[in-house]
């Protein structure tokens, strides 16, 4: 047992410095507030991981996925939020894309 | 493979499958979670080993879950996991959104009950274990105390109309009411029975024919641009035997706190059990007269998350049960029977939707176990992922 919790801790230590989300730092000044809301928002009832890793693209589909989020009890996502929501994940979206577009063969 | 768990495997492709043709858009969102935890529990004796107090060793907690956003008021959740009851459904229901303000929801579902049921899942909840009040098996001495007040999650079948009011960009009210098959027990009416209330075995079909009805308010302000408050108020009552005599009572207030990315909460359930008192030689009291044939079982606990990076949470947490009432002959509780836990915590992102948790906890119990032991002590080490 402590061999386990020692091997665990040492990979913690050792991967200390991974994030749920984004480091803003690397976003245009204009995105760091919108994700600002987002990270804010999202992470209250789950991991910041369920949307980025989501792999949605779409931003109507994005539109159906927050308005469903927003509706969600005690989810602080007023309409002033929602935009600033969905203008992120636009944004994140489109640099995803961009990034499948370079790795793709 | 559990035929039941095959059924619920293809209705869940199904109905992806079904919405996934006519939705020109594919809007649905396959979600997962794992969490493997190993609970250590340092107290083995020869006579009481510790794997007979709580669940000593390793843990799963899976679960897949398919949204579908049929329309802008349509959209349809099934979720099957498998933790504490083996393979379970506890999610398969249409959500029909007329307005923010009314929804209808139909199918199997947990009803809104409480602050903590929405993060049940472990990959959303940053603690190795639930509040006591929710607890369903990671508590020392489970058996003697049958769990908490509401284990969560607690899916059922029925109907839940909720709803949400934004009074500008400021305060959000949300309500639910809800008529669902409730919880179940046996002929002998003792307490709930949460392995039958959630057993496959009668399709899913109420053992008394008699819904629960319950209902949730709270309000969400948001107190500058980082903060917000929420509080709340639920309660459920209903029967539980087959001859639908006996009822219970679940009443739980809650205040959450947000700073940033720091929680702190609070929250408090009681249930008032009835039991049969047909028989008053399996107790080990008198019974009164009038009024005794009822227990009271309260849970609370308070809670912070304190964000130390971008990828380090420190966790702590007090939680307790007290039980007043009755009890069995046998049982080594007593009229009045207290526990109280102190848990610290970190969890520890190592990649995006990976994280590690780590806690120790202290067990204070009123009433002496194994040896005259009033105090446990435990250790849990887990990962979770989700994605």
């Amino acid at each position: 047992m402590r061999l386990l919790s020692a091997a665990v801790l040492a990979l913690a230590a050792g991967c200390a410095g991974a994030s749920e989300g984004m480091e803003p730092t690397h976003m245009p000044s204009e995105a760091q507030e919108d994700y600002a809301v987002f990270a804010r928002r999202c992470s209250k009832c789950h991991s910041l991981a369920r949307p980025l890793q989501s792999g949605i693209e779409s931003d109507e589909w994005w539109q159906h996925y927050v308005a469903r989020m927003r509706a969600m009890p005690g989810s602080g996502i007023s309409a002033d939020d929602e935009v600033k929501i969905l203008r992120f994940l636009h944004y994140y979206s489109a640099e995803q894309h961009k990034r499948h577009a370079k790795e793709a063969p | 493979m559990n035929a039941r768990w095959l059924v619920a495997t293809i209705v869940a492709g199904g109905l992806a499958g079904l919405f996934g043709r006519r939705a020109a858009a594919v809007e649905r969102n396959l979600a997962g979670s794992a969490q493997f935890d190993y609970h250590f529990v340092p107290n083995s004796s020869s006579t009481l080993p510790a794997r007979q107090v709580p669940l000593d060793g390793f843990t799963t907690e899976a679960a897949l879950k398919v949204a579908v956003d049929v329309s802008s008021k349509l959209s349809a959740n099934v979720k099957v996991c498998f933790g504490c009851h083996g393979f379970e459904l506890p999610m398969a229901y249409f959500d029909y959104r007329v307005a923010d303000e009314l929804n209808f929801r139909i199918g199997r579902f947990s009803p809104s009950f409480g602050n903590f049921n929405l993060r049940h899942d472990p990959a959303n909840h940053k603690f190795s274990s639930k509040p006591l009040p929710y607890d369903m098996g990671r508590m020392l001495r489970m058996r003697e105390w049958n769990l908490g007040v509401l284990p969560s999650p607690f899916p059922d079948s029925g109907l839940e109309i909720n709803g949400t009011h934004w009074f500008g960009l400021k305060a959000q009210l949300d309500y639910a009411i809800y008529a669902v098959n409730g919880f179940r027990g046996d002929a002998s009416g003792q307490d709930l029975d949460f392995q039958q209330s959630r057993s496959r075995d009668a399709y899913y079909v109420d053992n008394n024919g008699r819904p629960t009805l319950g209902a949730r308010l709270s309000l969400t302000v948001k107190a500058g641009e980082k903060a917000d408050v929420s509080f709340g108020a639920s309660g459920m009552h209903g029967t539980f035997d087959p001859e639908n005599k006996l009822t219970y009572t679940i009443v739980g207030a809650d205040l959450a706190f947000r700073f940033d990315r720091t929680n702190v909460r609070f929250e408090w359930l009681a249930r008032r059990q009835e039991f049969d008192a047909s028989d008053p030689s399996i107790f080990r009291y008198a019974l009164p007269s009038t009024g005794g044939d009822f227990f009271v079982k309260h849970g609370g606990y308070a809670e912070i998350e304190q964000p130390l990076s971008s990828s380090v949470d420190l966790l702590f947490r007090v939680d307790g049960l007290y039980r007043k009432g009755n009890v069995f002959a046998a049982s080594p509780l007593r009229r009045q029977s207290a526990v109280t836990r102190f848990t610290l915590g970190t969890a520890i992102v190592l990649e995006r939707g990976y994280r590690v948790k780590v806690s120790g906890e202290y067990w204070d119990f009123s009433d002496p176990g194994e040896g005259g032991r009033h105090s446990d002590l435990g250790l849990h080490v887990g990962l979770v992922g989700t994605f």
